[in-house]
């Protein structure tokens, strides 16, 4: 009996081999079927070598993904609902598997061999293997891949991709299931929103007609417009940045970009300025009192002198070489 | 352009009296000059022709294909040199030169003597291959010269070569009795690649191969090339027309087998073809046959009352118009009209980045004159605005290439070449719709302005009150 | 006693007649300063025209001066856009080229003969001094004081964010586009605030002027609408805003459709659709009143209003439905993505890559308006104090302006008007407030509860700050201080706006100026160097291919046909040439080929440090190509497994083979010791054996290497393939033995 032991591991070693032997068709045909109970089919180590292998005369698509909340993977748990979109309409499109499509999920916790092997760093991951063998047979077996690189995609994206390298057969479409919760939570809303409306309506019509009101959003959002918030929302810049010692700069360096918290220091700024000036212009000559108004002037004044040249002093840090400032900020 | 070229190129040729239409300078490189005699007959016939022959040797300095520039010769006649290259003036990259700036090169090759390796690497780059070690013996045991060569079987006899393709005109065995017989004495074989400049002229017979007589005397292992694969006379036209010709032996072009009496080996006699068949070679070669010149070329608007202003340089969309070719083909001595082959045709193509039409060139016997022939077509331009080009490229074995490209633009509708809004027959109703909105106007103005309210009517309203 | 001067200076300026001839002076000095500080660049370098699309417009004008104005109008181009040609007339907007074409020939007329040339490069100061004006005439619809109308004349003169745009040289669209926006608006106001019928027809005319000259008209056509949207909201619909408004639109939209680039979208595409609308709107609300003035009845009229706001709502839905069934186009690239900020990033590459299409940062707003940029609250503020029709339209101004100058960089152009008047509003209130000779006495009784009457009337619609009256400014030393800080502020205005026009807006970017070590100026010319090789050694119709920044200069300056150039209309050309640059050379030979291109040029800054070349610019080119076909170009190619896009030993193999790689950096390190070869621009060190190329050849490198010209070789004489043929002319011996390659292939024939 001391060959048993050989004989087993051979047995072993020749198990996965023997899986792969079963010919093209018949796993497909497993697989499809499989889909059509669950779609897209969940695998693990054995089953992606088994559906990935060659000879296949099918295309499978696989996703190496980590919804695991260890990982924290973001874009793989964004994913995840259209990818099950769209295998899910794509299957039902074909139930015959005509297409001879397989679309398959590896999840890193069921595959960490896979993932292994393949020298994957990142998630998520989408391998579109062309047949090897069959009227479809592209001309090399290796997987082509889909980079995410450029944030979250749809499944139209993806099924135009798909479609793409599936020249010659049939490519059903995506339908969006219709999304009740959204409708009914949006007339729940509206409708809400409308009565209490109509029932605060006495209470709102002077808060609509106060003109200070309107002066106080229009003069806000004029200082975030011109303190660059529009930057950041397009650009999404960090809100701060630690400079190299640990501490924090405030400021971005450079003429061309700029931080969350920065363009809010440079809105107040603007904001005391626009203040001063405006009490300066307005409030100060309509006091009665001379004593009040002679100190409120130079409050003021002193207020408008000493953050213009901060601002100054701030811009001169922006831009290197600009030759201007008043004091104190030298 | 190139048909000016040609113009030019003719009027030199004229000039100088000579028959070929590229100038008469050739050089014959003969390992010693001496040995011009074995082939005083072919170089007489040539001088004849008009050629100015000069000779060379592989070896002297004097020798130099180019100066200040310029070609030299117009011409170079290879004859088999036993020097292993063929020395600092004659380089592959130098020959290459030579025959970019449309110099015709004739190279003969022996099976006697190596073949240079500068000539080898030159039909390297040309894309024919020689047996290794630069010799071979073309060997035909069905076909040969029982007088001359009864044991060893290397004259080969074949019957004047026909035409390449159905649709390429017969240059070189066109009028040849039946009973004349080409030979073949002891020459070498090359293997063309699949270039589609090369023109196969003389295709050994199928029961030829090719051995090295000094390796393989006895046994015959891997054959370099056997049957139609191997090439005896071999031409090649680079894409500027230069001409380029391999005649695999040299002694075919010697006096002694110029109309000798060969016997077949099934015994009867006849007389050879070489002397001819050297004519032809060397006259194709030389631009003496096979030569097209495109004379002139001309487009006009095709259309009634247009101003038949010839070759302008834009057109609008959808205009029709002709485009006319001129082309003539050079025979020996003279130019004549040149008819394309039955099965092939001319053809012109409208292209912009793609062919917006491709359509055959007829003959148009009205512009046609002694010494050329006119083919025209006339069409409608697309309905797409941009720069097109009428491209005629007529590339055919055997024939100098015909590549003409001539640069129009096609504009779009010029805002007042419409038809006005009163013609169209749909815009009427808001014609009509206008006029009556400007009536209905200046009416009610008019009834606002005279309709003053009457005073009693006013007054009796006041009344109730 | 300390008064009498004042006094004296007050009563000199007394006269009706002596003010308007001061003002009118000060105008004109301030048009004046406006042209001359325009003028650095001239002085420093040449009169030449700047940039890219000047050269365009510089073109085109001369074009139309030697061919006349129909030629011009149906102008079929077929020296750009190679092979497709432009149908140039119809998809320019003449305004700019026909104006300085009229100031050429009636320049002739008056036999001052002077170079087209000329007249270009000055148009743009010349009408910068017209904006000033404009500028005055709004601001003084604004507010009674007439200072306020010249500081904002002044500062519109001097602003840097209007400067940029219209130094001596950038002939483009925006140096008369700015002139018509301004005084558009000045005639907006005038014929609301009179009901004019005239005055409207007016401000159609300018602008359809104004729509023949910059795309940027979609501005006005949205801001009107959105003027009389919101005074219909604050229920002051009236004949006046009926009367302007019905005659500019239906005036302002016919002019508009007489533009052959504009055409039918006033009526077709989505940004002409609320002025539409709102011209509807304002019909049934004219409807509406006359009823109500007819009818009386409280509820009937209640109901009529609901009426309105139902249609309203109706037209909207009908309007949202009509473009999702692609009856309206929906918004045009450029415009929506100023909606969706995101848009243009993903969809279009091409509008993403412009540079001016950035979004902007704050820096770049305190550069172009330094203390307007918080002046400008203040006056929007002020003109919250007595909000009338015109104060409205500023607020709604400003709102909008700084919301497109933020998401746009180029858009700071129309932000910087409104900013002008405002902050003017805000400065000349705090002068009139400070600079008063007579202080008011300590308050008595009556003034003061007369004050709060005046404060009862104005507390029911006024600001909460404005209720109580204005008494004035009592010590004299507070005026001092405060006048005297304004002083500082302005002449720090003045010291900053010239020193950015002359530091950072002033240079032709076709010239580049650098220091040398010791300080003295040193010119880079390669352009112009290279063009005028091009101009001198090429054939006439020689096809140039370039990336398409590049286009419209060599159009101008090399007077040779183009592939693609700045008038980014055809993306799809465009990603042809992205990908010949970005493909290795067998696969851009045939797109050379078919496209007919002769030469290549390509910008390269390494030896110089130069950052604005083509293998900064790569990315792009890649990308756009990689959106026509994702299957032959993948950006990812271009970047190393660590993310990094290199061009030194590390470079991935898609940059090494790339065409673009090749021509920059082809017999670079011949310049260096062997291994020494370093690129400045981008800090690496290049590796030992420099790329070879086999299907072009170098033809031109400019003196700085900034510009590299290669010529695409034709097709082989003897039909090898260029690979063996370079191979061959570099003297390598071809494969000797034919038995390597197996069985030879019979030929047949």
């Amino acid at each position: 009996m001391r060959w048993l032991p050989a004989f087993l591991s051979a047995a072993l070693l020749a198990a996965p081999s023997l899986a792969a032997k079963k010919s093209a068709e018949e796993r497909f045909t497993a697989f499809h079927t499989k889909s059509l109970s669950s779609t897209p089919v969940k695998l693990r180590d054995n089953t992606y070598r088994e559906l990935t292998g060659a000879p296949r005369d099918y295309t499978a698509a696989v996703l190496l993904t980590a919804m695991d909340a260890r990982f924290g993977c973001q874009l793989c748990r964004e994913f995840q609902p259209e990818w099950d979109l769209l295998s899910r309409s794509w299957t039902n499109g074909d139930k015959a598997g005509e297409s001879r499509l397989v679309f398959g999920t590896l999840d890193f916790s069921d595959g960490r061999d896979v993932f292994m092997s393949l020298g994957l760093q990142t998630a998520p991951i989408l391998l579109l293997f062309p047949p090897t063998v069959g009227p479809h047979a592209a001309a090399s077996p290796e997987p082509i891949r889909y980079d995410f690189t450029n944030g979250p995609q749809t499944a139209e994206q993806i099924h135009s991709w798909v479609a793409r390298h599936l020249a010659d057969r049939p490519h059903p479409p995506i339908k969006r299931p219709f999304n009740w919760m959204r409708w009914i939570s949006t007339f729940v809303v509206l409708s809400g929103g409308l009565t209490a409306s109509f029932v605060a309506w006495p209470y709102v019509l002077p808060v609509i007609q106060s003109r200070s009101v309107w002066a106080a959003i229009t003069l806000i959002s004029i200082l975030l417009f011109t303190s660059g918030h529009m930057f950041n929302h397009i650009r999404n810049v960090p809100y701060v940045a630690g400079d190299g010692r640990g501490g924090v700069s405030y400021f971005a360096s450079g003429f061309q970009n700029q931080y969350g918290l920065e363009t809010q220091i440079v809105a107040a700024i603007y904001g005391v300025l626009a203040l001063s000036g405006i009490s300066l212009a307005i409030k100060v000559p309509r006091m009665t009192d001379p004593r009040a108004q002679g100190i409120a002037i130079f409050a003021w004044g002193g207020i408008l002198f000493l953050v213009y040249s901060f601002l100054l002093s701030v811009f001169r840090g922006k831009n290197a070489g600009y030759p201007f400032s008043l004091p104190p900020f030298m | 352009m190139r048909s000016f070229f040609s113009l030019l190129a003719c009027l030199f040729v004229a000039a100088v009296s000579a028959l070929s239409t590229s100038g008469n300078r050739l050089l014959v490189v003969l390992d010693d000059v001496a040995e011009k005699v074995n082939y005083s007959k072919f170089l007489a016939d040539l001088e004849s022709r008009g050629f100015q022959l000069s000779f060379e040797t592989p070896k002297s300095e004097s020798l130099a294909l180019f100066r200040l520039g310029e070609r030299a010769y117009d011409h170079i006649a290879f004859f088999p040199s036993k020097s292993k290259g063929l020395g600092p003036n004659l380089t592959p990259n130098i020959l290459v030169d030579f025959l970019n700036a449309n110099g015709n090169i004739l190279v003969t090759l022996s099976s006697g003597v190596a073949t240079p390796t500068s000539l080898v690497s030159l039909l390297n780059e040309l894309d024919i291959q020689l047996p290794v070690d630069r010799t071979g013996l073309v060997v035909d045991h069905f076909s040969y010269d029982a007088s001359s060569a009864a044991e060893t079987h290397d004259v080969i006899l074949l019957p004047p070569p026909g035409p390449v393709r159905p649709d390429v005109k017969d240059f070189f065995s066109a009028g040849a009795a039946a009973s004349e017989i080409l030979a073949f004495p002891r020459g070498v074989g090359a293997a063309l690649g699949a270039s589609e400049l090369l023109t196969p002229v003389l295709r050994a017979p199928s029961t030829a191969y090719s051995y090295n007589p000094k390796e393989q005397a006895e046994v015959v292992d891997d054959l370099f090339a056997a049957g139609s694969q191997l090439s005896l006379v071999s031409t090649s036209q680079a894409r500027n027309s230069a001409r380029f010709t391999l005649v695999g032996s040299a002694e075919m072009l010697q006096d002694k087998w110029f109309d000798a009496e060969v016997t077949t080996a099934d015994g009867q006699t006849a007389k050879t073809f070489n002397r001819e068949f050297a004519k032809r070679v060397s006259g194709w070669t030389f631009n003496e046959i096979g030569v097209l010149r495109v004379n002139w070329i001309e487009h006009h608007l095709d259309e009634a009352g247009a101003a038949n202003e010839s070759s302008p340089s834009i057109y609008r969309i959808k205009n029709d118009v002709k485009y006319t070719i001129s082309l003539s083909e050079y025979s020996w001595t003279h130019w004549t009209p040149f008819t394309t082959p039955a099965a092939d045709t001319l053809q012109l193509e409208f292209s912009m980045l793609s062919p917006f039409h491709r359509l055959a060139l007829n003959p148009d016997p009205a512009q046609s004159t002694g010494d050329a022939a006119a083919y025209t077509a006339a069409f409608k331009l697309p309905d797409q605005h941009g720069i097109f080009n009428f491209k005629v490229n007529y590339r055919r074995p055997l024939l100098s290439n015909v590549e003409e490209k001539t640069t129009v633009s096609v504009r779009h509708m010029a805002h007042d070449e419409w038809p006005r809004s009163f013609v169209i027959s749909g815009a009427w109703p808001w014609i009509g719709g206008v006029g009556v909105t400007v009536a209905g106007w200046l009416g009610f103005v008019a009834l606002w302005m005279y309709s003053a309210p009457v005073k009693g009517r006013a007054a009796a309203g006041k009344k109730t009150q | 006693m300390s008064a009498d001067p004042l006094q004296a200076l007050a009563s000199a300026g007394k006269g009706e007649n002596t003010r308007s001839l001061l003002r009118f002076i000060i105008l004109a000095l301030i048009a004046g300063a406006a042209i001359a500080s325009r003028l650095f660049s001239v002085i420093r370098f040449e009169s030449i025209i700047h940039e890219f699309d000047p050269w365009f417009n510089f073109r085109a004008t001369k074009y139309l001066v030697a061919n006349g104005f129909y030629n011009f109008w149906d102008w079929f181009d077929d020296r750009t856009w190679h092979p497709l040609g432009r149908v140039t007339g119809g998809t320019l907007y003449p305004g700019l080229m026909v104006t300085s074409g009229i100031i050429y020939h009636a320049l002739r007329a008056l036999a001052i003969p002077v170079d087209i040339r000329n007249i270009c490069v000055l148009l743009a100061p010349a009408f910068s001094g017209l904006t000033a004006i404009a500028a005055y005439l709004l601001t003084n619809e604004m507010t009674p004081n007439s200072s306020a109308g010249l500081l904002a004349a002044l500062f519109m003169g001097i602003a840097p964010g209007y400067i940029s745009r219209s130094v001596a040289g950038s002939y483009d669209n925006e140096a008369i586009a700015i002139f018509l926006l301004v005084f558009t608006f000045y005639l907006w106001i005038k014929a609301l605030k009179q009901g004019s019928m005239l005055w409207g027809a007016l401000c159609a005319l300018f602008y359809g002027y104004m729509v023949a000259s910059w795309g940027g008209y979609a501005f006005i056509t949205c801001l009107l609408p959105l003027h009389a949207f919101v005074l219909i909201c604050m229920g002051r619909y009236s004949t006046r805003l009926y009367v302007s408004y019905t005659t500019w639109y239906a005036l302002g939209t016919l002019a508009s459709m007489q533009i052959p680039f504009v055409g039918f979208l006033p009526v077709k595409t989505s940004e002409h659709m609320p002025a539409l609308g709102i011209f509807g709107f304002l019909q049934l609300l004219a409807f509406l009143d006359y009823i109500r003035s007819a009818i009386p009845g409280r509820q009937f009229q209640t109901f009529l209003w609901l009426f309105a706001g139902g249609t309203f709502g109706l037209g909207l839905l009908g309007l949202v439905l009509a473009t999702s069934a692609g009856v309206i186009a929906p918004w045009g690239g450029r415009f929506y993505s100023l909606w969706d900020t995101s848009y243009a990033k993903i969809h279009i590459p091409i509008i993403a890559s412009v540079s001016e299409h950035q979004p902007t940062a704050w820096p770049a707003f305190f550069f172009d308006l330094n203390m307007l940029i918080w002046l400008f609250p203040v006056g929007v503020y002020l003109c919250f104090q007595e909000l009338a029709d015109e104060h409205v339209f500023i607020v709604v101004y400003a709102l909008f302006g700084s919301y497109f100058a933020g998401v746009m960089v180029r858009l700071m152009l129309t932000l910087t008007p409104v900013v002008c008047v405002a902050a003017a509003i805000a400065v000349s209130t705090l002068l009139d407030t400070y600079l008063s000779a007579k202080s008011p006495s300590p308050p008595p009784a009556h003034a003061a509860d007369g004050g709060e009457g005046a404060g009862k009337k104005a507390a029911k619609a006024g600001l909460k700050s404005t209720t109580k009256p204005v008494v004035g400014i009592y010590g004299l030393w507070g005026k001092g201080m405060m006048v005297g800080a304004m002083a500082v502020y302005l002449l720090l205005f003045v010291l900053h706006c010239t020193w950015v026009t002359s530091n950072a807006y002033s240079s032709p970017s076709v010239v580049l100026a650098s220091k040398m070590p010791d300080g003295s100026q040193h010119i880079i010319d390669d352009y112009r160097e290279a063009y005028q090789w091009l101009r001198q050694n090429t054939r006439e119709d020689a096809k140039i291919m370039s990336w398409w920044d590049y286009g419209y200069q060599i159009g101008g300056m090399a007077d040779r046909p183009t592939l693609v150039d700045n008038n980014t209309w055809n993306n799809t050309h465009i990603a042809t040439v992205g990908k010949a640059m970005s493909s290795s050379e067998e696969v851009s030979y045939p797109i050379m080929r078919q496209h007919e291109v002769d030469y290549v040029l390509v910008v390269f800054g390494g030896l110089l440090g130069y950052s604005g070349d083509d293998i900064n610019k790569f990315l792009w080119m890649v990308r756009i190509a990689e959106g026509i076909w994702p299957d032959e170009v993948s950006e990812r190619a271009f970047f190393t497994p660590r993310g990094e896009y290199r061009v030194d030993g590390e470079a991935t193999d898609a940059m090494k083979n790339s065409l673009m790689y090749k021509m920059s950096y082809y017999n670079y390190n011949n310049l260096f010791p062997p291994g020494q070869a370093m690129d400045r621009m981008r800090n690496a060190r290049l590796p030992e054996v420099g790329p070879t190329l086999s299907t072009i050849e170098e033809a031109f490198t400019s003196e700085n290497w900034i510009i590299r010209i290669y010529k695409v070789k034709d097709l082989d004489n003897l039909g090898r393939d260029h690979m063996s043929a370079a191979a061959f002319d570099r003297g390598s011996k071809k494969k000797k033995a034919a038995k390597k390659r197996g069985p030879r292939q019979l030929r047949v024939d």
